[in-house]
């Protein structure tokens, strides 16, 4: 029926106008042949992300404990997990460290690109490419295992290399402010290889001949970027510091291994929180309902990235 | 009508795309698929045993399985030594297993997990050792009652034990001479404990930390509470099993044994318990000990076996460690933990468990008495990396290249203190254990944090054993 009516008041030849927005033939083609090959990618992400996304927010919805049947819970978890003095905590913990990891990250990562965009023969150049990228590539769990020693209090080479100089003990890892303090020093040293290449493709990226023209002007080392190349490389910093907060967000080998989230809660992320109510407790769903919520803050913070992006990043 | 979208060609191409995506898609459907079943052992009828991945040497796997073949050439076994930090990280993997629909006829489980299994997936041995009750007298002869009591649960055998480990005190030998110190008798008090550990302090330079602990359930703050005369956990004996003490037992060694142990009611705030927790806070603040979060076993071989720690509490799992690492036998001795107002010690064991899920029941039980002989624990227990839960293994001859000389010291602990007990391992044991080392951390972080830390321990304990898990 509604067929018919549709094609009754379709008209029978299109008028130049409609012709012109309508696609054609080889466009329409070409889209199919795209939906083709995006096919694999679709299903990829409908298997993998999708459904593992709706089966998180189900399973937070019930009680399920591996070895018995789920039952259905309504909001009940979600209860629990806001009453839960620990998760509440953890969340603290996680964007405090956010907040301290990613500023180091990107400070740390964008002076060394700067450095390295310097006068400097391209062997060392390669040479210093390599080695801040180098820990990026390597295990967390096994960095993590070996600072573990490194910053150990009473047996740690950083406490006996310090107690040459006359200075005292430090309890990296058993004091909550060190502890905290330790596990972004560890993050941030294997983590900021990979904003540093950002930057320093960014940097590439940048017309010489702006510079030139500036130094022409008159402009100068700091003024010249401030003015030239922090604008001009935003939005490779939004880039970066997209992903660096979504990393950071998921914190977890580092402190696992180096405190287990100690002294008391002091360095529990939310992703510790996950893990240990899934896997230790046997609560899936309200470690699922942790993972919805932390989904959701993820969100949130990187839309309101893309959103403050429009008055900070300026495209070319 | 309709407009022509596609020419004739176009069409008969995508046609043909799409004729050879469908062919593809049908072939990769219909295509022999690798599954979890696929893995060796999982679906050929194999009997699987998941272990611990650091419990056995390869060459003692091999020796277990290879024996039990020779006796029992119809019953195919297939180890799957899983790979774990610990044993709540084991467990974890082992119910993930489980919820893959790929669940082991039999996991090896330590007192940690032995109620949690019991109480949800374990399956009581009871009929199958009234029925061998004559093939097992000289098993039962030779382990201690206690450890065969921790592996009841609610008046049901779940597991033979074939390893232990109490919680003995380690001292570096090279340390106690360099203190001036001699080794201390096995009626030692705290009192005596403290003065050992000024005294190494004194003789010893500012690397050195007298006394080296980890925070976790077994070993840590939990002797202490023993030797105080309490627990964490309230506990009590669940009602029967006189089953199996009357038909195994003498008179003499069955008495005061119940149906397996109950912890229940939280007792953080308990005057001993605070007491305890002040005595370590009091050795921290000294200097005498390390601190919570810097003790983990890691790295303990390496600073004790140099000398930068004079003691430590371990089991006999550590002989065979400490010589691994290249100590002596004479460079490190054993003692039994000091006294207090009592002297009752930690253990914790570890057997099989048999599994409900489990279609190959008998032939899983064979197997469970086959791993508990002396013969087999003989060539799967080569090094001394644990303790023997039959006491006839534990022999001079076994210590005489590793060590310790006190090596008695290992099984004479429970004989000795016939109350020494399992760690207080509930169903809950996963969150109690996170409780536990949560605010055994904030306790002993500065002055004066002992009473609200252990407060709070108190609060997040009564709800954990709210939960059924």
């Amino acid at each position: 029926m509604t067929d018919t009516r549709i094609s009754s008041v379709r008209p029978r030849a299109a008028s130049p106008a409609a012709r012109a927005v309508r696609p054609g033939a080889r466009e329409r083609g070409t889209r199919l042949l795209a939906a083709v090959f995006l096919a694999p990618t679709v299903v990829g992400i409908v298997i993998f992300t999708v459904v593992p996304i709706v089966g998180s927010v189900v399973l937070s919805l019930f009680h399920w404990n591996v070895i018995d049947s789920p039952g259905f819970a309504g909001t009940a978890n979600y209860r629990e997990v806001f009453g839960d003095t620990t998760v509440l905590v953890s969340f603290r913990n996680t964007l405090v460290f956010m907040v301290f990891a990613v500023a180091a990250q990107l400070l740390i990562a964008l002076a060394l690109a700067l450095t390295l965009n310097g006068r400097m023969p391209t062997w060392l150049r390669s040479v210093f490419r390599s080695a801040f990228f180098f820990p990026l590539v390597l295990s967390a769990a096994s960095i993590s295992v070996v600072m573990k020693y490194l910053f150990n209090q009473d047996f740690g080479v950083v406490n006996w290399l310090i107690g040459l100089f006359g200075i005292a003990p430090v309890p990296w890892l058993t004091s909550e402010h060190g502890a905290m303090a330790t596990v972004v020093i560890v993050y941030v040293w294997q983590q900021f290889g990979f904003s540093f290449l950002l930057f320093v493709g960014g940097l590439n990226n940048i017309p010489k001949e702006i510079h030139e023209a500036a130094a022409l002007d008159g402009a100068t080392g700091p003024r010249k970027h401030l003015a030239i190349t922090l604008p001009l490389l935003s939005p490779t910093l939004l880039v970066a510091s997209v992903v660096g907060i979504i990393n950071a967000l998921q914190v977890f080998e580092q402190p696992y291994v180096l405190t287990d989230g100690g002294p008391g809660d002091s360095t529990r992320t939310v992703v510790m929180v996950i893990y240990e109510k899934a896997f230790e407790q046997l609560r899936f769903g309200e470690a699922s309902a942790v993972g919805v919520l932390l989904f959701v803050l993820i969100m949130a913070v990187t839309a309101l990235q893309f959103r403050l992006s429009r008055r900070f990043v300026h495209y070319q | 009508m309709t407009d022509s979208l596609f020419s004739r060609r176009a069409l008969l191409r995508y046609g043909a795309y799409g004729a050879g995506a469908a062919a593809l898609a049908g072939t990769a459907a219909s295509w022999d698929r690798l599954t979890g079943a696929d893995i060796p052992g999982r679906d050929d009828g194999s009997l699987v045993v998941a272990t611990l991945g650091s419990a056995f040497s390869p060459a003692g796997v091999r020796a277990l399985v290879d024996g039990f073949r020779r006796l029992h050439p119809d019953i195919k076994v297939r180890v799957n030594a899983v790979q774990a930090v610990d044993w709540s990280d084991f467990f974890a993997k082992i119910l993930t297993q489980i919820a893959a629909g790929t669940a082991p006829d039999l996991v090896y489980v330590a007192t940690e997990g032995v109620q949690l299994f019991a109480r949800h997936l374990g399956v009581p041995l009871d009929r199958w050792v009234r029925r061998d009750a004559a093939e097992l007298r000289e098993y039962f002869a030779d382990v201690h009652p206690s450890l065969v009591e921790s592996m009841m649960y609610e008046g049901s055998l779940y597991q033979l034990p074939i390893e232990f480990n109490a919680a003995d005190m380690y001292l570096n030998t090279q340390v106690l001479r360099r203190a001036g110190a001699e080794f201390p008798a096995g009626d030692w008090t705290r009192d005596d404990f403290t003065a050992l550990l000024r005294r190494m302090k004194k003789a010893s330079d500012s690397h050195f930390t007298p006394y080296f602990w980890t925070n976790r359930l077994w070993g840590g703050v939990v002797p202490w509470l023993f030797a105080n005369g309490t627990n964490l956990l309230a506990e009590s004996k669940a009602p029967g099993g006189s089953w199996l003490w009357d038909a195994f037992y003498p008179a003499d060694r069955r008495r005061g044994r119940g149906g397996g142990f109950r912890w229940t009611t939280p007792q953080a705030t308990d005057d001993r318990v605070v007491e305890a927790y002040d005595y370590l806070a009091a050795l921290v603040h000294d200097g005498l000990c390390t601190r919570p979060e810097g003790g983990n076993g890691q790295n303990l071989i390496g600073v004790f076996s140099t000398g930068r720690v004079g003691v430590t509490p371990a089991g006999g799992f550590w002989a065979g460690g400490l010589h691994l690492a290249g100590m002596r036998a004479d460079g490190f001795d054993v003692q039994y933990f000091p006294r207090r107002h009592t002297q009752r010690h930690q253990f914790g064991a570890a057997g099989y468990a048999l599994l409900r899920t489990s279609k190959k029941q008998d032939a899983a039980w064979e197997f469970i008495k086959y791993s508990a002989r002396r013969d087999t624990l003989g060539k799967l227990f080569t090094t001394n990396q644990t303790t023997p839960a039959l006491r006839s293994m534990l022999t001079a001859d076994r210590y005489r290249e590793t060590g310790p000389a006190h090596w008695r010291v290992f099984y004479d602990t429970l004989d000795r203190f016939p109350d020494t007990g399992p760690i207080p391992a509930p169903p809950q044991v996963a969150e109690v254990t996170q409780v536990l080392l949560k605010h055994t951390g904030t306790a002993l972080s500065s002055p004066g944090s002992v009473g609200p830390a252990l407060r709070r321990m108190q609060g997040d304990l009564e709800k954990a054993m709210e939960r059924d898990v």
